[in-house]
């Protein structure tokens, strides 16, 4: 009948020491409870009124019970919020959590951090009826609807002074409906090709800017498993990018969480037939443009992207398509980047990977991590191409002898390098850590060809590749650590006169 | 006539039944003679026969009565709707009493919660209150059922609605619904067209002495006018006579008259920053050129005072003055500057600000009994942009030290021993007075920095307290449901008023003295008489605890502020709601009229300070009602707060509104 049930009763009864309560007894103190109680919370709303609150603490029902006369109740001062647990096998018990606390570990933790102390700062909340806009007050919000549509009924004058509303006009308006209408609908037909174009070259749409970055970063959001829509969405998004009388800086942050979630986002798309490693090629093509153009202008821009699509990289939990989108997004931002946050990862990648080899996805990552390198590669071997000298000191002829199939050979050839290498290191007197590491590749080199110590050699390539970043590092030992990890065809991405020298 | 017969036999049956032989005579003679008694219209005797069939299954009677009366109701016509729904309220608190007092607990209950949303969006504090009701005793012991109990409710109905009414009761014989009606309601049916939906104000509170007692009490006279040869007066006066070139004149000595007073009275205290003087003035100057063609209304008349006033030295009064002639205009159009006070890391602990007249002293209350005062003057000073250096030599030392020789920013007064419920500064801003849970009322002087007086009086805690507007006289407010009057120079209160039917929760003086006005959490604002200490209005229509109120300057108007974030304009002679000022979503903690009165604003809970135009409401008569509500108060315009909820504000005598809140996160 009343909400204290009379089995709280009989169970305070026992928390008391009255084991031999009559349920009569119980069953008429339970209404009584609940009026007491409910007189106590009245009295306490009073009180947290007048400490001008209009959140209920333990406080006001102390005080509460202090303008009854009764005895506070203690224990339960602490200013947080009670933390109640819901008991298991139970559908509405719940209990506080209370932890038992070690004297000791609160005897010997160190003082808490004195709290600050109250002050009292003053700022201008209105001049003359109007807001600053200043960081002290809260950002002015349109008034809704409804409230104009209030002052209407009046039939009163209003001079109500609205927040200065851009207008969109008529015809934005309609333009802006007939872009979405054809993104959402028509992404395939030619129609939106040239959408796309007047989006990339006119040059009065930037009222619109705002709504096309809400209606991408809304529609991304919701469309993750609709394929073509997504795709076209990353095509306006483009088509915007690339138009240059817009100013889109100040709505990046809305576009850029769109565009890297169609980089790695789990799925796109619900088919298999669907080719979204395309829609991630696409958008690391986008982000990287984003990053080159904008990253003067938001210095952490491109770390920030880096970062993300690094955590990508490295979370093993994460599937397939998630790496593959992760490493195009890091390889499109340039090979130094590749260099930095690839390469010192690939062995242990590569690791991983290979167990999973035969699946599609997995080939896939491979062929996306061999690009990125073999790039990398290329474009080192661009920057040096005095290294590649013919060889000319014996230990060739020693290992040539040891060939004994072609790819054994072109390995060999691959070697050549190295001591050219070294001695353009040397001369140029970098320093002495490269000279280790490319003595350490000699015997890596015969450890290859004798196909022992598999775990040294790991170590060393790793180290090779940990150096990559460095400016300086030679080109060769490079090839020649990622010759090892991807085998020949690392070499389709080395440049054609080069290569002749190895042929 | 066969409703009759049948009403006839039953009786007999009973008598029979019982053995009232007697009686069982008496009817049937009467039956012979043929002459049917008007019982319909009777209704002594329905209650009669409603008694009678009282003990037999009495729960279904009240559930099956009410439902089906709820019904007709509802579905009866829209013309004579509202008025029927009217009736509808009452019958259900007190089937649901009838059942408790009967003792049908679990029964009740149902019934409870069967019905009780109907009602929820009008009177959800008292149902509130009833929902707890769960045993006769707690009917008798519960003050607000024991008044519902006791007094009957007066509804004001049409004719025809009554006849309707009646006719419905009679035909489904309901006796159950009768008699709670006739019990429980006294109708007050008046002919011609029914009544307009708005004016149900009544309703609200349901008990019907307490309403024929306010209707008395605001009946008396009351004096609204301002006091006779007050300042604003005298300026009037004054403007008069000067010619344009004194009053050229008059701003070029300006500038001596400012420091003179700020050295003198207040004793560097005074001076708010100079920016913000400066910001004044320049608000001013605008303003000023609108000026001579912006007379203030016809003068309000004039009373004389009950009280024996302070004198006022001519330093003050000077500068008064001054700031009288520098106030700037306001108006729907000209919106006053708003200076905003916010207390950082208060962990929860503040319970109440205040501010003084001239926005240079800020004070707080908190919960752990100490009262903490800033010199606003003083923070701008430690910033480093001091331009008042020269000004402030004599204060500049007096910083005070905490114990551990920490610098704080402010002065601690500590004295009370529970938490501080409310602080007012005196009018020349050199006297505190805090009000605490722990009974007392102490007076503190900003310029010792020490406690002076401790008046104690109040027997529970004293919930507000507030400086009368020429000093030395203050009023206070208290959980034991008195408001009190003290001067400054006795410990003993010089007035007591009781009559609040729960606590008292806010005061406020009127602009002349000699009344003060009084917000409770028995949902009614009354208005006292300080010289003789009489209630001379009531002021009935809020529908939960009030928790604020302003005087207009002109001293005919009061706006009172409530938990639902209601505010309501009253008329004091009329005691009549002007209107109804709908916008706050949560409490109102404080309100302020400009000094001209021509804009009230208003600082709530849900972090906005709101601006209402007063002229708009105020001019507009009650009767010209053509296009629904037409005389509304106009909000002006919302301050929204960053999650500041609004303690207190105020108007310097220049009309620059300062406000104070806290900021807190969980908002």
């Amino acid at each position: 009948m009343s909400n204290v049930p009379k089995e709280a009763i009989e169970v305070i009864a026992q928390s008391i020491g009255i084991t031999n309560l009559s349920p009569d007894v119980a069953l008429a103190l339970a209404p009584d409870v609940e009026y007491r109680v409910r007189e106590i919370m009245q009295e306490a709303i009073k009180c947290m009124r007048h400490s001008r609150r209009t959140v209920l603490t333990t406080d006001d029902v102390d005080s509460a019970l202090n303008l009854r006369n009764v005895e506070p109740i203690c224990g339960f001062a602490s200013r947080d919020a009670l933390r109640f647990k819901k008991a298991a096998g139970h559908k509405d018990l719940f209990y506080i959590d209370d932890k038992d606390v070690e004297f000791k570990e609160v005897l010997e933790s160190p003082l808490p951090k004195a709290p600050l102390d109250t002050s009292v700062t003053s700022h201008w909340l209105a001049i003359e009826g109007i807001q600053p806009a200043i960081p002290e007050n809260a950002s002015i919000e349109a008034p809704s609807d409804g409230k104009k549509a209030e002052y209407k009924e009046d039939g009163l004058s209003v001079d109500v002074k609205l927040p200065i509303k851009h207008v969109l006009s008529r015809e934005l308006q309609l333009y802006f409906d007939k872009i979405v209408d054809i993104t959402m609908n028509k992404s395939v037909s030619i129609l939106f090709k040239q959408a796309l174009l007047s989006l990339a070259t006119d040059s009065g749409l930037h009222p619109l800017v705002p709504y096309f970055t809400c209606f991408i970063a809304d529609e991304v959001a919701r469309n993750l498993n609709n394929f073509p829509l997504m795709f076209a969405l990353m095509r306006v998004a483009r088509s915007l990018l690339q138009n240059e009388h817009l100013h889109i800086e100040p709505y990046l942050h809305q576009l850029m969480p769109s565009i890297i979630t169609c980089l790695v986002a789990k799925r796109l798309g619900n088919k298999f037939t669907e080719n979204h490693w395309e829609l991630r090629n696409f958008a690391a093509k986008l982000v990287a443009s984003i990053c080159k153009r904008f990253g003067h202008v938001y210095h952490n821009l491109q770390p920030r992207v880096t970062r993300t699509l690094l955590h990508a990289f490295l979370d093993p939990t994460k599937t397939f398509p998630q790496h593959y989108g992760a490493i195009q997004g890091l390889a499109a931002l340039g090979p130094s980047v590749v260099r930095l946050l690839i390469l010192p990862n690939l062995e242990a990648y590569l690791q991983l990977l290979e167990p999973e080899i035969k699946r599609h996805e997995a080939w896939c990552v491979y062929g996306a991590l061999l690009r990125a390198a073999g790039l990398c590669m290329y474009d080192r071997l661009k920057m040096f191409p005095s290294l590649l000298a013919p060889p000319t000191r014996p230990v060739w002829k020693s290992n040539n002898k040891v060939a004994t199939n072609k790819r054994k050979a072109s390995t060999d050839t691959l070697m050549q390098q190295q001591p050219p290498a070294k001695k353009i290191a040397t001369e140029s007197a970098i320093g002495g850590s490269n000279i280790g590491v490319s003595s350490m590749s000699r015997p890596l080199s015969n450890d290859n060809m004798l196909g022992r110590e598999v775990g040294g050699r790991v170590s060393k390539t790793s180290t090779v590749l940990a150096q990559a970043w460095k400016e300086d590092t030679d080109p060769g030992n490079l090839l020649a650590s990622l010759f090892e990890l991807f085998g020949e065809s690392m070499l389709s991405f080395t440049p054609k006169p080069e290569l002749s020298f190895f042929l | 006539m066969e409703n009759m017969q049948a009403v006839n036999s039953f009786v007999a049956a009973y008598l029979k039944k019982k053995g009232f032989k007697e009686a069982e005579q008496l009817l049937e003679d009467l039956q012979k003679e043929s002459a049917p008694i008007d019982f319909h219209n009777d209704p002594d005797l329905a209650k009669f026969i409603h008694h009678f069939s009282q003990s037999e299954d009495d729960v279904a009677r009240y559930q099956d009565g009410y439902s089906k009366l709820r019904s007709w109701t509802y579905s009866s016509l829209d013309l004579y709707k509202h008025e029927l729904l009217r009736v509808l309220y009452p019958v259900f608190i007190h089937s649901f009493m009838d059942l408790v007092a009967k003792g049908h607990l679990q029964e009740a209950r149902t019934f409870f919660n069967a019905f009780h949303e109907d009602h929820e969006l009008m009177h959800s504090r008292d149902l509130q209150k009833l929902e707890g009701v769960l045993s006769q005793s707690h009917l008798e012991e519960m003050e607000f059922a024991r008044s519902l109990r006791q007094n009957k409710v007066n509804i004001k109905i049409c004719q025809y609605s009554y006849g309707l009414l009646l006719q419905y009761l009679h035909k489904t014989q309901s006796t159950a619904m009768l008699g709670v009606i006739n019990e429980h309601i006294n109708f007050q049916v008046t002919s011609g067209q029914p009544g307009s939906i708005s004016d149900d104000t009544e309703v609200v509170t349901l008990i019907g002495s307490c309403q024929d007692a306010a209707s008395l009490i605001n009946q008396k006279e009351i004096h609204w006018g301002l006091l006779e040869d007050s300042l604003e007066e005298r300026l009037e006066k004054e403007g008069g006579l000067l010619s344009d070139s004194e009053k050229a004149e008059a701003e070029n000595k300006e500038g001596d008259v400012d420091d003179s007073k700020k050295r003198s009275v207040e004793g560097g205290k005074q001076g708010a920053s100079t920016k913000k003087l400066k910001k004044d003035k320049a608000v001013n100057a605008t303003a000023k050129s609108a000026r001579p063609e912006a007379k203030p209304t016809p003068a309000a008349p004039r009373v004389k005072p009950e009280l024996t006033l302070p004198v006022m030295s001519t330093e003050v009064e000077q500068s008064i003055l001054e700031d009288l002639r520098n106030r700037v205009q306001l108006s729907s159009v000209a919106l006053p500057s708003v200076s905003f006070y916010t207390f950082l890391n208060t962990h929860n602990g503040l319970n109440c600000s205040s501010i003084s007249q001239d926005g240079s002293l800020v004070a707080g209350g908190f919960s752990d009994s100490s009262l903490k005062v800033w010199d606003m003057a003083k923070l701008g000073q430690q910033a480093g942009s001091s331009t008042l250096q020269g000004e402030n030599d004599s204060t500049s030392s007096e910083h005070v030290a905490g114990p551990n020789g920490v610098k704080r920013s402010y002065t601690l007064f500590q004295g009370h021993s529970g938490p501080v419920y409310s602080a007012t500064f005196s009018p020349l801003g050199d006297f505190i007075l805090s009000s605490s849970a722990d009974t007392t009322i102490r007076l503190w002087s900003t310029k010792l920095n020490a406690n002076l007086v401790c008046y104690k009086g109040h027997n529970y805690p004293v919930w507000d307290v507030q400086f009368s507007p020429v000093g030395h006289y203050f009023a206070s407010s208290s959980h034991d449901r008195t408001a009190r009057i003290w001067s400054m120079d006795r410990i003993q209160p010089l007035r007591i008023m009781a009559g609040h039917l729960s606590d008292v929760d806010c005061v406020q003086w009127h602009a002349n003295c000699n009344y003060i006005a009084t917000g409770s959490s028995d949902r009614t604002v009354r208005l006292w008489d300080v010289q003789s200490g009489e209630c001379v209005r009531i002021f009935i229509g809020h529908r939960s605890m009030i928790l604020s109120l302003a005087m207009s300057p002109d001293g005919r108007y009061m706006a009172s502020g409530d938990e639902d974030g209601t505010i309501m304009m009253w008329d004091l002679s009329s005691g009549q709601c002007v209107t109804p000022l709908m916008g706050h979503t949560s409490c109102v903690w404080s309100l302020a009229f400009s000094c001209e009165g021509t804009v009230l604003a208003s600082g709530s809970a849900d972090c906005t300070v709101k601006l209402w135009d007063v002229k708009t409401s105020t001019k507009a008569p009650k009767n010209e009602e053509k296009s629904g509500n037409p005389n509304r108060l106009r909000s002006l315009k919302t301050l929204a707060t960053k999650s500041s909820p609004v303690y207190s504000l105020r108007f310097s005598r220049r009309n620059l509104l300062f406000a104070a809140g806290v900021l807190s996160k969980n908002v």
